[in-house]
């Protein structure tokens, strides 16, 4: 088996008496696109913090590209903070050259680089503009060529696309894609499924402090299982009122979303007897709905798992 | 190494650029110097109206010195622009000692319509030193004494003149005998190796108190100038989550240090520029021979604990605040060490050689300050005394920055409210 780009094993943090991370364990395979999710507050800044070794785990250990995470492993991980990172005052190339020297690179090595990629993404005429002077999307994308410019074997993303109108959004996606292509392997945290969905190979699933979700997103769905039947009758809601094995109905107006304790066949015969039945759908269960479904108003840890 | 270097010529670079150190070392000088510039100026031309003033004289014989003295004055002030002074001009009233009639309230009155400024009162029993009624002075401007000083000045001197007169004594005779004797300050004769000697030099005030003063304000403004910018760029780098991204890429005691190294450099500038400018100014006023290298090197080694130990101080402290306005509260203490620092040394400058200069002396916070004066000033404190200072601060120093680089550790990724003491002190144990 290669060695995988990150390696946790039982790792645990606790902020005073509040266990940020509990016993997580998790491999990040060479190459792949990893999506973090969870609610605010579950622990996946504390995660990404200790893998680039800013904070120490209080139990447990992570292997960084098969080292203990060290001030080695650092300089191989570009890491893009959500929404600030940025020195206002400061030059985009100067503050790109900055970023690049703390991770042990030359001037001269740094400089195609970081000509290339303001290139790339059309900011090389706000190279010796002011951070303040550019527009949120800008400083996003200048964000993430300085989480580049010291060319990282693994790149930790912070909500790289929140806040991104599409066009800049599609740029850095791609970049992303392109970056994997070239062997970085990607780590991002995100509350956007969809995008979770689209992009990531695997996908990790932290819930207070615990790891509640980790595969690929046809295993979690697999897991899920398919007992979201999507339904539309006539009478709309009221149709549905009274079933048997009924567990939970969410009202789109032109059509009802419902999960049953039974079989669906059940759920259709009671369904035919009462109203006209015009759709009716075994659906897979998305990102979102799983991650209601376990970090929802009515979760709780043993529930989830 | 080579990053900490890369975060010292980070600050260095932004220190340069912003506008505490361009205060510091332009602004500052220039303001001070024009402000004495201006102050010279104003107060040759602040005052400089006709002084019209009345005498009633009744002894009758005090008025033409009073005469005289106002023609000298007036002469000594100048005419037209060059003219630093007010004209005083007498005005003789009531001069015949059978006056029935008070005169006061005429001229209280003369003076309510601007006629004189002021008008005084010579007693006629004023020349008699066992009867003594005073000379009064009267005016509607109480707050100006110019006028009051200069006629206390010169009527005094003819009346004691003509007091000694009377008496039969020699005014220049006793001018003579009662002149002011100086005590002149001097070094010690030094001897050489071949038992020749050498005369001893005169200490005048630029040594006494000129140059102690001057280290003790450099060492000052040297570290107080790197105060403001390293909390605005601590604070910033929090608030903007630049910490996160500095610490995935450093220790933070390597930005810790990285930035300290920024700040050493840029008080060895504002220092190196000051002292060229003083060297320069010595020379300009003939006093080459005030100059003392070895001073600058203890004045070098001193500034750079310093800059340490309240660079670093200051570091720990704004990286344990979310914002700019706990970092300055949060900072009070360590301001209030540094302005007693300053101001318990400018004691020292008093008595250099006390016991109270030399215990300053040896406390860490104040040594930079309290035992770079006791050298500036002659003979200086035995050398063990100056080496064992600069060690207790050489290891004062080291602790500090490492019990800052615990707080700045913690503190960089912490939010919310500020520590308090004991929390701090957590932090430093963790």
């Amino acid at each position: 088996m290669p060695t995988p780009a990150i390696d946790i094993r039982h790792v645990s943090k606790l902020f005073d008496s509040h266990r940020a991370v509990d016993d997580l364990s998790l491999i990040v395979p060479d190459g792949a696109i990893y999506g973090f999710i969870g609610p605010n507050g579950s622990g996946k800044t504390t995660t990404l913090r200790m893998i680039l070794n800013i904070i120490a785990p209080d139990r447990g250990s992570i292997d960084v590209l098969g080292e203990p995470a060290s001030a080695a492993t650092r300089d191989a991980i570009g890491y893009l903070p959500e929404e600030r990172g940025l020195y206002k005052k400061m030059q985009v190339r100067r503050l790109l050259r900055y970023y690049g020297r703390l991770k042990g690179r030359t001037v001269a090595e740094l400089d195609p680089v970081i000509s290339r990629w303001l290139e790339r993404l059309q900011l090389s005429e706000w190279a010796d503009k002011r951070v303040d002077q550019l527009s949120k999307g800008m400083a996003q994308k200048v964000q993430f060529v300085a989480a580049m410019v010291a060319r990282p074997r693994l790149l930790i993303l912070d909500e790289p696309f929140s806040g991104l109108d599409p066009v800049n959004a599609e740029a850095l996606r791609a970049a992303v894609l392109d970056l994997r292509r070239e062997g970085t392997t990607i780590v991002f945290s995100t509350h956007d499924m969809a995008t979770a969905e689209k992009m990531c190979d695997r996908i990790l699933m932290i819930f207070k402090g615990r790891k509640v979700l980790d595969g690929s997103l046809a295993e979690i769905q697999a897991e899920y299982g398919h007992d979201t039947i999507r339904v539309a009758v006539s009478g709309g809601l009221s149709a549905l009122s009274g079933l048997a094995e009924l567990e939970s109905v969410i009202d789109h107006g032109n059509y009802q979303d419902v999960r049953v304790t039974g079989s669906p066949n059940a759920l259709l015969q009671q369904l035919v007897l009462r109203a006209e039945v015009r759709h009716f759908e075994i659906m897979r269960p998305s990102l979102a709905d799983i991650f209601v479904r376990i970090a929802g108003p009515s979760a709780t840890i043993d529930g989830a798992a | 190494m080579t990053r900490i270097f890369a975060v010292a010529q980070n600050e260095l670079m932004g220190l340069l650029r912003s506008k505490f150190f361009i205060v510091g070392l332009l602004v500052v000088p220039v303001l001070v110097g024009g402000v004495m510039t201006f102050m010279a100026y104003a107060s040759s031309r602040v005052d400089r109206e006709d002084r019209r003033f009345a005498v009633v004289d009744d002894t009758g014989v005090v008025y033409p010195a009073i005469e005289a003295a106002a023609t000298r004055h007036n002469e000594e002030a100048g005419e037209g622009l060059t003219r630093d002074g007010p004209h005083f001009l007498p005005e003789r009233v009531g001069t015949d000692k059978t006056r029935s009639n008070d005169p006061t309230p005429g001229l209280s009155d003369r003076v309510r319509h601007g006629e004189i400024f002021a008008f005084v009162v010579i007693p006629a029993d004023v020349l008699d030193s066992t009867t003594g009624e005073p000379i009064k002075y009267y005016s509607a401007n109480t707050s100006y004494t110019r006028l009051s000083s200069w006629l206390s000045t010169n009527i005094g001197a003819e009346i004691q003149r003509r007091r000694l007169t009377n008496a039969g004594v020699d005014p220049a005779l006793v001018a003579r005998l009662t002149k002011r004797v100086d005590v002149s300050p001097y070094g010690l004769v030094e001897r050489r190796a071949d038992g020749t000697t050498t005369s001893a030099r005169a200490v005048d005030e630029i040594e006494r108190f000129g140059i102690p003063i001057f280290f003790l304000v450099l060492m000052f403004m040297s570290v107080m100038s790197n105060a403001q910018h390293l909390i605005n760029t601590i604070i910033e780098e929090k608030m903007s989550k630049i910490s996160e991204v500095l610490l995935g890429s450093i220790t933070a005691f390597e930005l810790l240090a990285g930035k300290l190294l920024g700040v050493v450099a840029v008080s060895l500038l504002l220092a190196v520029v000051y002292l060229a400018g003083g060297i320069y100014t010595l020379f300009n006023v003939g006093r080459p021979d005030l100059i003392d290298l070895g001073l600058v090197g203890w004045f070098l080694v001193f500034l750079v604990s310093a800059s340490l130990l309240y660079g670093s101080l200051f570091q720990a402290l704004s990286s344990a605040c979310s914002d700019l306005k706990d970092a300055q509260s949060m900072l009070q203490p360590a301001m209030m060490a540094l302005m007693m620092a300053y101001f318990a040394s400018m004691m020292v400058i008093r008595a250099p050689d006390s016991a109270f200069a030399t215990t300053l002396s040896f406390i860490p916070p104040l040594t930079p300050f309290a035992m770079l004066l006791r050298l500036t000033m002659p003979p200086g404190p035995p050398i063990w005394q100056a080496l064992l200072s600069v060690a207790i601060l050489v290891a004062a120093t080291v602790a500090v920055i490492w019990a800052a680089g615990r707080i700045f550790r913690v503190g960089l990724l912490m939010q919310g409210k500020p520590p308090n003491l004991p929390e701090l002190l957590r932090w430093i144990g963790k």
